[in-house]
């Protein structure tokens, strides 16, 4: 018997990078995944990927309907959810007088009131002794350069963790985060071209083990956070190479 | 349940509470374990609990270093998980406080572990970790706990220098901190009725409302020993989200 037999996971963000490892790993141990994204084509590369134990499901999280939408298929599919792992996100390097109104709405859209009104929907699904995993940044704690709007909606979200966390325990539901360091998902090729090359270089230099994580490495602790630590409320684990400790 | 077969293990403060859930789960993943313990009344349950996946040793964690180092070196070679869970505790206000009590909960709690990694890093390769119990209490302000809170701090800070200088040779240093976790030791070191109370407060209080299971803490050293290999300096705290929340 598998680890995670018969459990019911959604992973919001699950069709690339860290959000897709955590997905191949919890499949890998017996649990059936639904995973959202916005890209039909990556969800699709995705979804064969994990096979017959993952479902596909292109939902936008910036958009209320959207997760209504979502709930309902969710309900549908699985009735009941075991783990649900908030894991969409988008970046955003501009330097802060280049900021624009309508990037900073974005980013809290995707990444702060998302994840928010996506718990809100599913509390109904969760069953008691479930756990929900926030994936946060270590930026929200640091101050670096063209990074202000997104560790700030990274830092709303911490904070939910903990808020969400106090008002569902009640329910038996661990809210709890995983803060991320620098880990190669290809998202920064994606979302910064132009930097990306500096900013990896940069990343190698100031970390402590040297090296990029790999997103492999995070999946073990989305796993730990969802199942294992039933007495862990709250938190935020950073897997950041010790980055953000050292 | 991952497996650990073929681990090669050490614990100290392995013989009750936190440290023997941890061997426990360990030998029965296949692991070879060493743990170490003081009062003879704990080691022999230990034996009978780990049966003979494990080695029981006793040690005080301040006097037997060297030798503990010898015994491990000779038994399993090399260290792949180092568990530096043996500590005391005493409950004390300031105004009580003697230097004598002081002097012993450092020694036990910060200078043992200090001490006890320094011997032990020549057996432990690249791709091995260490684990160090702190608390939660290293970062509140608790009466009574004035001393035992401050060992653990220093601990805590450990962890991070200790990360930081280890980090180079591939080996990584973390920190579990456990919050109220059902151990026996409160029991065993205040008086009867002043533990009652003292517990029945701490469950009304914590935000799970009950107290954590050894095992519980178990999981989360495992974890941090062997599955966040991009994890280092950290505190994981296991303590029903009572010092988030």
């Amino acid at each position: 018997m598998s680890r995670y037999d018969g459990k019911n996971v959604v992973i919001t963000g699950g069709s690339s990078g860290l959000g897709l490892a955590a997905a191949q790993y919890l499949v890998h141990n017996g649990a059936r995944v639904l995973i959202t994204g916005r890209h039909r084509d990556t969800l699709e590369i995705a979804g064969e990927q994990l096979g017959e134990n993952a479902i596909t499901v292109e939902s936008d999280t910036s958009s209320p309907a959207a997760i209504d939408a979502l709930a309902r298929r969710i309900e549908a599919e699985f009735g009941t959810v075991h783990a649900l792992v908030l894991n969409a996100g988008i970046g955003s390097f501009d330097a802060f007088e280049a900021v624009t109104e309508q990037t900073f709405d974005e980013v809290f859209a995707i990444n702060t009131k998302g994840p928010f009104f996506t718990l809100q929907r599913l509390v109904p699904l969760l069953t008691e002794g479930s756990g929900v995993v926030l994936t946060t940044s270590i930026a929200n704690q640091t101050g670096w350069d063209a990074l202000s709007v997104y560790s700030a909606s990274k830092a709303a979200l911490r904070s939910m963790a903990r808020t969400l966390s106090r008002e569902l325990l009640p329910k038996g539901i661990r809210v709890n985060a995983i803060s991320p360091g620098s880990i190669d998902t290809g998202k920064l090729d994606k979302e910064a071209p132009d930097k990306a090359a500096r900013l990896k270089a940069e990343f190698t230099e100031s970390s402590p083990m040297k090296r990029w994580g790999h997103a492999s490495e995070f999946a073990p602790a989305v796993a730990f956070l969802a199942f294992d630590a039933t007495y862990v409320a709250g938190i935020e684990l950073v897997v950041d190479g010790g980055e953000s400790q050292l | 349940m991952s497996g650990y077969q073929d681990k090669r293990v050490v614990i100290t403060g392995g013989t009750s509470g936190i440290g023997l859930a941890t061997a426990r789960a360990l030998v029965a993943g296949g692991a070879r374990v060493l743990v170490t313990g003081r009062t003879p009344s704990s080691l022999e349950k230990a034996r009978t609990t780990l049966g003979p996946g494990a080695i029981v040793e006793a040690s005080d964690a301040v006097a037997d270093i060297d030798t503990l180092v010898g015994r491990a070196e000779q038994e399993l070679g090399a260290i792949d998980l180092l568990v530096l869970n043996a500590g005391g505790t005493a409950a004390s206000t300031v105004d009580d406080t003697t230097e004598a009590l002081y002097d012993n909960l450092f020694e036990l709690n910060t200078k043992a572990p200090f001490f006890t990694l320094q011997k032990f890093l020549p057996l432990i390769p690249a791709g091995g970790s260490v684990v160090l119990t702190t608390s939660v209490s290293n970062t509140k302000g608790i009466a009574t706990t004035g001393v035992y809170s401050a060992t653990k701090a220093a601990l805590r800070s450990m962890t991070r220098t200790f990360a930081r200088e280890l980090v180079e040779r591939g080996i990584r240093v973390n920190a579990v901190s456990p919050g109220p976790i059902d151990t026996g030791i409160l029991e065993r070191t205040m008086p009867v009725e002043a533990a009652r109370e003292f517990l029945e407060q701490i469950k009304a209080t914590n935000p799970m409302r009950r107290f954590g299971e050894p095992e519980e803490v178990a999981k989360a050293i495992l974890f941090l020993g062997f599955d966040a290999t991009y994890t280092t300096g950290t505190e994981l705290v296991v303590d029903g989200g009572a010092s988030d929340l």
